[in-house]
């Protein structure tokens, strides 16, 4: 429970009467939150807490976006996905060649109270983000998202290793890299060129943390953020309820983007110009694992808005990707996009697995050509059409739509084909041993192992596996492993075939491409794909800013993937969301997923 | 008496440095590796290597077991590797949601079970009550999961008289309102067979000697029942409630999931789905010590209630 | 010895009918009991006939549409639209972006593509199946039955495995007694001191492989405390009768006396626990899949069916839930009035 202590009386007295004139100062009241708009909405999986540094799920993530600021964030309404200052007041200046970055810091930012503060209220300096990025390379609080500033910020990488010989990270020592020349003003210095460091800084984990409160929390951080954000945490019973509230300190913001291309934006902009974000009050989220749970929590008005709903949607949508009339006649609205995400599976490209020779690794003729015979008999039409009931577009290219490099016009030269799946195997002498199972060239017996979680939704999967590769006469073996276990093995290049999926963290696209870059495997590079031609088209890519160029160098990479056979793509999701009727002004960001000071909710049920 | 307590106290001793190994030893060979869990989507060798340092497992292994002696000692065993909640707190508050469905399940379950299997002890043979142990074979033949599945739809969606899932802010709320359904399924799941077991402990009361003398003596039936079998045949039924019970608190994982209870059965489940060490280790630990309490209360509880029960 | 001999006359002794006819009799007197054999016997032809896959052989075949409805509730019409949803694809044909990429198979593909060659028209699917059709459209009856043979032979299979262990464990604690008990005691309590999802999970975690194999494993793993504790207590009553003590007079091993003399004497204790056993393993194979130790991909129980359904009521499909459901509770509920007719049959006091 969160509970703020009051100040002792006079200073209660003179801080109010402080607050008031500075609201009058500036003129406006500082938000319009009505506690009494509240917004219900549901995680389908636990948070595991609320120190951006610490945390690496989603559900922890979406809280935690709408409680810190980043110093950029993205605008709500502009597709594809566009950069605008956040507590910065302009976009970064960026000079040499892409190397340095300086951003200038909004005046008069103030951090949520609390105890930490003593008191008194605290303002948002430039200070505060260099100390937020610290953060994340101290080896103590091992965060999973330290690949961010690894090897990029001019010194910090030197200050990390002095922290794990001495066991203590010296937060007050000066960073090249991260110079505040004043109060207000902070300059990084990369180690390379890199144009996509303005997406890390909109990261919505990058948000500013204040050292006093860390230092107070300690070990309890988890549960105790304190942004600059539009909402604080107001109430918190863990793997259950978490209730936040409008921040009052937060400094407010007026709803005022411009539409874009979607015919919804006119309505959204005439719904809600000119409003004094934010205007929800509260925001409830109940954590709900069972599907059933959900669906029937929103379909009886508990819930204001869902959108983890794939498994029951056909109740709610005809197969053309329409609600269904009865739900419409009640006003419940459908916002439809596609999630920038690729779902594909990688064969382990290695000619070993562990110490055993891989039957399907390597790059001779006859290897690539029973990687490209499987991904040819893969029934992905079946995958589509049963497992995710017309909810997922297939996908051509390794990065989806919605982030910056995607080609919609891209059409992936690996076709489903069963029939020239079985002529190919034939002609490379994988011919049909005497238990009806093909036979590796040498007459060795060939195995094959896919690998998945032992939960109901991966076995639909398997089943869409084994027909696959039953109907062009390979065996496979199905091996179950726990999900911890199976991330350690994927790590350490053991898995044969195996499905993942990745989620853009920036919709760039080079956050796709370092998926299949040499030097990263062991860390994203499922496949352990090393080939120097593709590292060097990579390497090249990064140097080019998002532009014709870097999707020509875009196009070879994934033709040179596709002859590889490393990938078999498969699909990126719709993200259907279900609205209640009294909610206003909703559009699904691509990687901003707590809208919820950007919504609003119409005279409705009293609560 | 006091010597036997002691004694079995003494005992629990082995018993529990067993449970120890067997956790220490299953979770450290096979219980997966939660560094590469905690590292994220992108991580490269060293970071894992720094994690691992950080949670303490590149220890060597009897300074690691040295450690969780230790934590059992003092009953402090640290944070949660997850969400770096400490572990005492975690069932401090898990165990208030629990409680609030199983303690009135049991109630009325034992209560409701209790009176059905005298009703039908007293009518043994009769059409009646052959009736009644086939419609409890046939009623406990379903799977839990799909009375779950079915009563959540049916009451709760269809007809709409419970909330579909979740949990409220106060005692009053939610023993009132979140509780019932989670409660009436309990019910009914348990109804059937401890039905069974309850008539078969009436059943072994009535053919005892006593109750033929009580009959020759002209006590009515229903009095030999009321009076004499009950009590007697309480013992049993109270004893085999409270050996349940500390099975049942991480049991009742699955009407905590589809209810969304924050329970100790679910953090059980989520636990083992993290590999978050600390909550395992804590809770086999808390759930043996509670089984080998509460197995010394019921062996006590009959001594107490019957002087002929030879404790050895 | 069936004759008693008194001094010069010859009185023809009836021969006394053992334990077991005496049972057999009781229970066939027993009408409730001897339907509920009768139901049992059923279900095991049932699950011999499509182990030897006589029967339900092609269940996994796509015999039907996807969730394809009873015969009986007739087809769905508004299913027969569904069947492609349009993908989404954007308007504009595909631009042939050139590429220096070479193909090293690019001439075998060719090659091949020149062949032209018949591909086979794809069996029609049923607008309908007997009770219904799963997501992929497969028979569910085919799957009811298929999945009988399943359960069944894990529920008799780890009963078998649970009772083997427990009456080892059993007769040697409560026969030896002293250090020996105390170290099965010692091994009985750990077992039952740890939560049953730990020690799943930790059996499941040793076991790698996951399949119909190690479901018997886990279950009969875990299952021996209760059999145990109970041989345990029969052994410590049998040692001290009469019969042992002639038994060691006339110089009996213990073994001998152990698995010979008192273990026909326990015999119906041990028989009821296996019954009763293979019930309770039934039921926790359901459990386990919804954990996910099932049994795997290219295998059917009803737990796997049970775990389907579970998404599939929503979506208003409930025949796999039905099916499955109306099975197991048919063959449990014969299995277990069977159990009590035994007991009550082998154990006639206990009325």
């Amino acid at each position: 429970m969160i509970a703020a202590p009051e100040p002792n009386t006079v200073r209660r007295w003179c801080s109010r009467l402080a607050r008031v004139l500075l609201l009058c100062m500036f003129g406006a009241i500082a938000h319009a939150a009505d506690p009494a708009k509240s917004l219900r909405v549901t995680f389908m999986a636990a948070e595991t807490g609320f120190d951006p540094v610490k945390t690496s799920d989603v559900y922890s993530g979406t809280v935690i976006e709408a409680i810190f600021e980043p110093l950029l964030t993205y605008d709500y309404l502009a597709r594809p996905a566009r950069l605008v200052p956040n507590t910065a007041e302009s976009l970064p200046l960026v000079a040499d060649t892409g190397r340095t970055y300086t951003l200038k810091l909004k005046k008069g930012i103030y951090f949520a109270d609390d105890p930490a503060f003593k008191g008194k209220q605290r303002e948002l300096t430039a200070e505060d983000y260099a100390y937020t990025i610290k953060r994340y390379l101290d080896p103590k609080n091992r965060s999973p998202y330290s690949f961010l500033f690894e090897g990029k910020i001019a010194g910090l990488d030197e200050l990390a290793a002095q922290a794990k010989k001495s066991g203590r990270f010296d937060y007050d020592a000066k960073v090249p890299g991260l110079e505040v020349s004043d109060r207000y003003t902070l300059r990084i210095r990369l180690k390379q060129t890199d144009f996509n460091f303005s997406h890390v800084l909109a990261f919505s984990q990058v948000g500013a943390v204040a050292r006093e409160v860390v230092e107070a929390y300690g070990d309890d951080i988890n549960s105790h953020p304190v942004g600059t954000g539009a909402y604080r945490l107001k109430r918190y019973v863990r793997s259950s309820k978490i209730v936040l509230e409008a921040n009052p300190r937060y400094r407010g913001r007026t709803w005022d983007f411009a539409a874009g291309d979607d015919p919804r934006d006119r309505e959204i902009v005439a719904q809600m110009k000119g409003k004094q974000l934010p205007l929800i009050g509260t925001v409830e989220i109940s954590i709900m694992e069972e599907t059933q749970s959900r669906w029937l929590a929103f379909e009886r008005g508990e819930t204001d808005i869902e959108y983890q709903l794939w498994e029951v949607a056909p109740k709610y949508m005809t197969a053309d990707g329409k609600l269904r009339p009865e739900f419409a006649k009640r006003g419940i609205k459908l916002d439809r996009s596609v999630d920038p995400e690729i779902i594909y599976m990688h064969f382990n490209t290695q000619e070993k697995i562990g110490d055993e020779p891989n039957p399907l690794g390597g790059f001779s003729k006859e290897k690539i050509a029973l990687r490209r015979a499987i991904a040819m008999a893969y029934r992905i039409d079946d995958q589509l059409r049963i497992i995710r009931q017309g909810q997922a577009v297939k996908a051509e290219y390794p990065i989806p739509p919605g982030v910056a490099g995607h080609d919609p016009y891209y059409k992936s030269s690996i076709r489903y084909d069963p029939r020239t799946a079985n002529a190919l195997l034939d002609k490379f002498g994988y011919k049909k041993g005497p238990g009806g199972y093909r036979t590796q060239p040498d007459g060795k017996p060939l195995v094959l192992q896919f690998w998945s979680i032992p939960i109901e939704r991966d076995r639909q999967f398997d089943e869409v596996m084994k027909r696959s590769l039953d109907a062009i006469g390979l065996r496979v073996e199905i091996r179950k492993e726990r999900f911890a276990e199976l991330i350690k093995l994927d790590k350490q290049c053991r898995l044969m075939m195996h499905n993942s999926a990745w989620i853009a963290d920036y919709p760039d696209g080079d956050n796709f491409m370092q998926l299949l870059y040499g030097p990263n495997t062991g860390q994203s590079n499922s496949a352990c794909y090393r080939s120097p031609e593709f590292d060097r088209m990579y390497e090249k890519s990064r140097m080019l800013p998002d532009g014709p160029a870097r999707n020509k160098l875009y196009h070879d990479m994934t033709r040179l993937m596709e002859v590889h056979t490393v990938w078999i793509l498969e699909d990126s999701r719709y993200r259907n969301v279900l609205l209640q009727p009294y909610v206003v002004g909703y559009k699904r960001h691509p990687v901003m997923h707590a809208e919820w000071m950007y919504v609003d909710l119409a005279a409705k049920r009293g609560n | 008496m006091f010597a036997y307590v002691i004694r079995r106290l003494w005992q629990m001793v082995p018993t529990l440095l067993g449970v120890v190994l067997l956790v220490f030893g299953l979770f450290n060979f096979v219980g997966g590796d939660p560094a590469y869990l905690l590292a994220g989507k992108i991580s490269n060798p060293e970071q894992i290597e720094n994690i691992r340092r950080q949670l303490g497992v590149d220890q060597p292994y009897y300074v690691q077991l040295w450690i969780f002696l230790k934590q059992i000692a003092t009953g402090d065993f640290g944070v949660s590797w997850a969400t770096n909640e400490r572990v005492s707190a975690i069932f401090a508050t898990r165990l208030g949601p629990s409680l609030t469905v199983l303690l009135p399940l049991l109630v009325i379950d034992t209560l409701l079970a209790m009176a059905a299997a005298m009703l039908v002890a007293y009518m043994r043979g009769s059409l009646t009550d052959r009736l009644v142990m086939i419609g409890c074979t046939v009623g406990q033949s379903v799977s839990i999961l799909v009375y779950i599945i079915v009563l959540q739809y049916v009451l709760a969606y269809q007809l709409g008289w419970f909330p579909v899932q979740g949990w409220g802010n106060n005692l009053a709320e939610n023993l009132f309102r979140f509780s019932l359904l989670p409660i009436i399924v309990g019910v009914v799941v348990s109804l059937a067979p401890d039905t069974r077991l309850y008539r078969s402990f009436f059943l072994d009361e009535i053919n005892q000697d006593y109750v033929r003398t009580a009959r020759a003596k002209g006590m009515g039936e229903g009095r030999v029942m009321w009076v004499h079998v009950l009590r007697n045949a309480s013992i049993p039924i109270i004893t085999n409630v409270m050996i349940q019970l500390p099975g049942l608190l991480a049991g009742a994982f699955l009407i905590e999931r589809f209810f969304s209870i924050p329970g100790i059965g679910r953090e059980v489940i989520l636990a083992v789905e993290r590999s978050d060490f600390p909550v395992i280790k804590a809770i086999t630990i808390y759930v043996a010590i509670a089984t080998m309490v509460i197995n010394l209360l019921a062996d006590l509880l009959y001594k107490a209630v019957d002087p002929r029960v030879q404790l050895k | 010895m069936s004759e008693l001999v008194i001094a010069g006359r010859n009185v023809p002794r009836a021969r006394s009918p053992g334990l077991w006819v005496l049972a057999w009799r009781r229970f066939g007197r027993d009408r409730v009991g001897v339907v509920s054999l009768a139901v049992v016997v059923f279900f095991c032809a049932l699950m011999t006939a499509s182990g030897l896959n006589l029967i339900a052989a092609d269940w996994a075949q796509e015999a039907g549409v996807n969730y394809a409805p009873p015969t009986f509730m007739g087809p769905d019409a508004v299913e027969a639209e569904a069947v492609t949803p349009p993908v989404a694809q954007p308007a504009g044909g595909e631009r042939a972006e050139s590429s220096d990429i070479v193909d090293p198979l690019a001439d075998v593909l060719a090659e091949i593509r020149r062949d032209p060659a018949a591909v086979a028209p794809p069996a029609p699917k049923a607008a309908t199946l007997p009770f219904g059709g799963d997501k992929w459209g497969r028979d569910v009856l085919k799957k009811v039955i298929k999945g009988t043979q399943t359960s069944m032979f894990v529920g008799i299979a780890a009963a078998l495995l649970a009772t083997l262990l427990g009456t080892v464990f059993g007769a040697l604690a409560g026969y030896y007694g002293r250090a020996v008990d105390d170290f099965f005691n010692w091994f009985y309590s750990i077992f039952t001191s740890v939560p049953y999802l730990l020690l799943i999970l930790a059996i499941a975690a040793v076991l790698n492989q996951k399949g119909t194999l190690t479901v018997v494993l886990i279950l009969g793993l875990t299952g021996w405390p209760g059999i145990f504790r109970l041989v345990r207590a029969e052994y410590l009553k049998h040692k001290a009768r009469e019969y042992i003590q002639a038994a060691d007079a006339i110089g009996a091993s213990h073994r001998r006396r152990m698995f010979v003399h008192i273990l026909p004497n326990v015999s119906h204790v041990i028989l009821v626990q296996l019954s009763l056993h293979v019930v309770l393993f039934i039921k926790s194979e359901v459990i386990l899949s919804f954990l996910g130790f099932g049994v795997g991909v290219d295998t059917v129980s009803w737990g796997s069916m049970l775990n389907e359904a579970q998404s599939e009521l929503i979506l208003g499909k409930w025949w796999q839930l039905v099916a499955a459901t109306a099975a197991m509770a048919a063959l449990v509920t014969a299995f277990s009035l069977f159990t009590d007719a035994l007991r009550d049959a082998l154990d006639p006091r206990l009325k």
